[in-house]
């Protein structure tokens, strides 16, 4: 294969994993919330097309096909929560959808 | 004699079921009859089981076992009477005299508040002592000893509103109870050799045990007689116990329980025997006992303590018999000592009965011109006590001094102790005889003595000491060593008196005619100080307090044992128990209270600390599994 | 082990690019206050892996990234931000809570551990990849293998974009006042 070995895609999949995890805990605001989550979501599919490519199985691209898919739809549905929560006039913020505080 | 010995053993103890489930049915005096009947009823069992060993072919001794009491393994304890010499000579003397005593307290209680429950703790009294005399193995022995210590307990503490009789309960329970732990442990170590508390097991084993072991044995045997008969060291309880009612004293701490270690050392003779050296040590600690106690009670001002002192050095005679080995003469120092003991308590009582409860003899004078059938009952008395011929004493004391002075070199100064105590026993008893009775009445006495229907006491009362009185006087006839001894002879296939124990001729002359002089010297001495009052009581101030604190051994035990104990008791409660085991329970739950603020603050309600546990979590699992793969 | 051939140059040149951007766009998500930056950066980030995707010969992958999140997913995403309105927002501000110092460790222990996890498990057999065919990662080789091989996969798929499209209608309604 031309190019770098799978293992410096599978660096960059682990960074962008990392990175999203990071902006998860960190943002407040949902909206940006759900973009880190995409970010995760985007490393673990370059690692299994990654994985794919190594393995010459199909597999992987097909799991990714679907990862794709399923972000799609958690996004439709965390969207039109933001929507909704912003229908009601609540602080667009994690840190003040505290309802399940002890 | 089966009968015998079963009816002897269980008919007090029906009389105090009866009086417990009578309760107030029965009337306060026929609980009273009901005792006395359920004693006298024992008496008669007992009567007829000695006639029956009397006439049997061997008078070696049977033992009865109705079942099987526990049984563990090997080990066995059945449910049995022994009948033997020894143990009809006890039924006896405990029957009889304690009939006559609970006989004598229904008139001395007579009006009290609580009249049944002492008869039903006195029978029960009667039914332990004859358990513990009639039991045919160790263990029963030891239950006996165990309940007539508390028979005891209740009994001291009979009027337990007064402080001082709850006192003195205790005191009496908490000594006795080292003599029975002492006794507990000379058990243990037979049961681990033998497997059995039998008594003809048990005195075999001795034969083979190893020497301390043995030694051990009759250590701890010792101790506990020690305890139950109030010896040096545990002797403080006596004179405490006499906070009881004068019957009680008569019966308990006179005649019969006191007299308990005696009789164990002469059924476990084979023991001790094989431990010669604490049969002697024993001997010792009766010699010394008894000029103790003979000292103190000569500036005792309290009628029944001078007895009480008297008792302890009497069975300190009985001890130095015993501890010789000559059993058959400290078993017959006790027969006679039951007797005038009794009468010299129960004489007593009439006056203090008859005086509305006052006990101190300086305030006591001149009532013999009052009440002479008393002053004549315990001139017996305190003759028989003193040792003088024909009365009972004079056999049985001169009887074990004798066979002291036979036992090379220590029993020469057992029995040198003893003469001693001869004359103090003279001194002591014929002070108080001659500070109560002769001379004119004093005021006192006039104004708060009140007579019953013109006599002395009510019959019930005036009879058992009469009886006492003629026994006290012929009580003795039944041995006179070394012409005539039915006695010894009775009690030989039992407990046959040792060789270094069997005096000469010349030993036992010399014996009694010292020892008759030192009493008369004894009441000589005393009615020159307090009968005629010609010569002064000397002034020796320090001897004189001395012997008022009794040698000091209340306070020894009090900075020795209760201080150090309550101290520990109580930094054990600062330092321990109330930090550490009270403090546990709000403890525990402030703690929890405190774990739950702690996790609480976990509980922030943001989303974004859950997934930061999460992502937490997910790091340390990893690390868990690429470290252990 | 780099071969100096031209096409080898050409490929790990795009592959910098490409790699170079995607971690860029990626901290720039996470860092903007701005939520509009935010979106656009993750744009970014979409575009360059799709760059990365083509290289590792997974052409209907590369498209459908394209299609699918830079095309539909993003569009809803600058819908609602535009319909929510700008809401500034400074993660950095206020100095380190706990909170924060706890994220960055655990993001930066996860990366630590995938890393040293592939590492440890794959050896050097990361270092070399085998030649594929042709058909590899086109469309119809996806086609075929969805329904053949995955076809549970394919299915559940449509059911899972169903009920997403179903929640999405019902979230989005307006709800009904009660008279």
């Amino acid at each position: 294969m031309l190019g770098p070995g799978i293992a410096w895609y599978l660096g960059i999949a682990a960074f962008l994993f990392a990175t999203g995890a990071l902006g998860v805990l960190i943002r407040r605001n949902p909206i940006i919330v759900l973009l880190s989550l995409e970010i995760m979501l985007n490393g673990g599919n370059l690692a299994l097309i990654a994985f794919s490519r190594h393995a010459r199985n199909g597999a992987g691209q097909i799991f990714a096909l679907t990862v794709m898919a399923v972000a799609a739809s958690e996004v439709c549905v965390g969207l039109g929560l933001v929507v909704a929560i912003n229908r009601r006039r609540l602080a667009l913020d994690v840190d003040r959808l505290s309802e399940l505080r002890g | 004699m089966k009968g015998g010995a079963w009816l002897c053993l269980f008919a007090p103890l029906v009389g105090t079921v009866l009086i417990l489930l009578g309760g107030t049915r029965f009337s306060r005096r026929a609980a009273g009859w009901l005792a006395t009947t359920s004693v006298f009823v024992a008496f008669a069992g007992a009567v007829w089981a000695f006639l029956d060993l009397r006439s049997a072919s061997s008078h070696a001794g049977i033992t009865y076992t109705a079942w099987t009491w526990l049984q563990a393994g090997q080990f066995k304890i059945g449910l049995s009477v022994l009948v033997d010499p020894l143990s009809t000579l006890m039924m006896l003397i405990v029957a009889g005299v304690g009939g006559l005593i609970v006989l004598y307290s229904v008139g001395y209680m007579d009006g009290d508040d609580e009249e049944r429950r002492y008869f039903a703790y006195i029978s029960f009294f009667v039914f332990s002592m004859l358990l513990l005399v009639e039991g045919g193995n160790l263990l029963l022995l030891l239950a006996g000893w165990g309940l007539v210590g508390l028979s005891s307990y209740l009994l001291i503490g009979f009027w337990h509103e007064r402080p001082t009789a709850v006192a003195a309960a205790k005191k009496a329970f908490v000594m006795n109870a080292i003599g029975d732990a002492t006794m507990a442990l000379s058990l243990f170590v037979l049961i681990a050799h033998s497997n059995s508390l039998e008594f003809g097991t048990s005195f075999d084993t001795a034969l083979h045990l190893s020497p301390t072991a043995v030694n051990l044995v009759a250590l701890g045997l010792l101790g506990g007689a020690v305890a139950k008969s109030a010896q040096i060291p545990l002797h403080t309880w006596l004179p405490d116990a006499m906070e009881g009612p004068t019957p009680v004293s008569a019966l308990i701490h006179a005649a019969t329980m006191v007299t308990a270690g005696v009789y164990l050392i002469a059924r476990t003779h084979p023991i001790f025997e094989q431990a010669r050296t604490v049969e002697l040590v024993g001997a010792g600690i009766g010699a010394l006992t008894l000029l103790v106690a003979g000292l103190i009670a000569l500036v005792q001002t309290d009628i029944k303590r001078i007895i009480a002192y008297s008792t302890m050095s009497q069975i300190g005679y009985m001890f130095v018999g015993v501890g010789v080995g000559a059993y058959a003469n400290g078993m017959f120092h006790l027969m006679t000592h039951a007797f005038f003991k009794a009468l010299l308590f129960m004489a007593a009582g009439l006056l203090i009965h008859a005086l509305a409860d006052e006990q101190d003899i300086r305030k006591m004078r001149g009532i013999g011109a009052l009440m002479p059938w008393t002053k004549w009952a315990f001139l017996a008395g305190a003759l028989a006590l003193v040792g003088m011929p024909p009365f009972a004493g004079f056999f049985s004391k001169d009887s074990i001094i004798a066979a002291a002075l036979h036992d090379h070199w220590y029993g020469v100064i057992l029995a040198a102790a003893g003469l001693v105590g001869a004359f103090l026993t003279g001194l002591y008893t014929f002070r108080l005889y001659f500070i109560v009775f002769p001379g004119e009445p004093t005021a006192f006495v006039r104004e708060h003595r009140h007579a019953h229907h013109g006599k002395e006491g009510p019959l019930t009362m005036l009879v058992p000491v009469g009886v006492l009185t003629v026994l006290a006087v012929i009580g003795g006839w039944i041995q006179f060593s070394p012409f005539w001894h039915p006695l010894t002879n009775w009690l030989d296939p039992v407990a046959p008196t040792l060789a270094v124990a069997e005096p000469t001729n010349a030993q036992e002359a010399i014996a009694s005619v010292l020892a008759v002089a030192l009493g008369l010297a004894g009441i000589g001495v005393a009615w020159a100080l307090y009968g005629r009052g010609e010569v002064a009581v000397p002034r020796l101030p320090a001897l004189q307090r001395t012997l008022e604190h009794k040698f000091y051994f209340d306070e020894a035990y009090d900075a020795l044992f209760y201080k150090p104990a309550a101290v520990l008791a109580s930094r054990l409660r600062s330092d321990f128990e109330e930090p550490v085991i009270l403090a546990t329970g709000p403890d525990l739950g402030e703690g929890a209270l405190e774990i739950g603020e702690g996790v609480r603050r976990f509980q922030t309600g943001l989303l974004r600390t859950y997934v930061l546990f999460l992502g937490t979590g997910l790091a340390i699992v990893g690390v868990i599994f690429l470290a252990v793969r | 082990m780099i071969v100096a051939s031209t096409g080898n140059v050409i490929v790990w040149i795009v592959w910098v690019g490409a790699g170079f951007a995607c971690l860029a766009s990626g901290i720039a998500v996470v860092s903007f206050s701005n939520p509009f930056y935010s979106a656009l950066a993750l744009i970014g980030n979409l575009g360059s892996l799709a760059v990365l995707y083509l290289l590792l010969s997974a052409e209907f992958v590369a498209a459908a990234q394209v299609l699918v999140y830079a095309g539909a997913v993003m569009v809803m995403f600058l819908f609602v931000i535009a319909y929510v309105g700008p809401r500034m927002e400074t993660p950095w501000a206020g100095g380190p809570t706990w909170q924060s110092v706890g994220a960055v460790l655990a993001a930066g222990a996860i990366f630590v551990e995938i890393i040293v996890a592939v590492a440890l498990k794959a050896g050097g057999r990361l270092s070399h990849s085998d030649h594929v065919n042709r058909t590899f990662g086109t469309p119809g080789w996806i086609g075929r293998l969805f329904l053949t091989d995955h076809l549970l996969a394919f299915e559940i798929t449509s059911i899972v974009l169903l009920i997403a499209a179903v929640g999405g209608v019902i979230l989005g309604a307006h709800t009904r006042r009660t008279a």
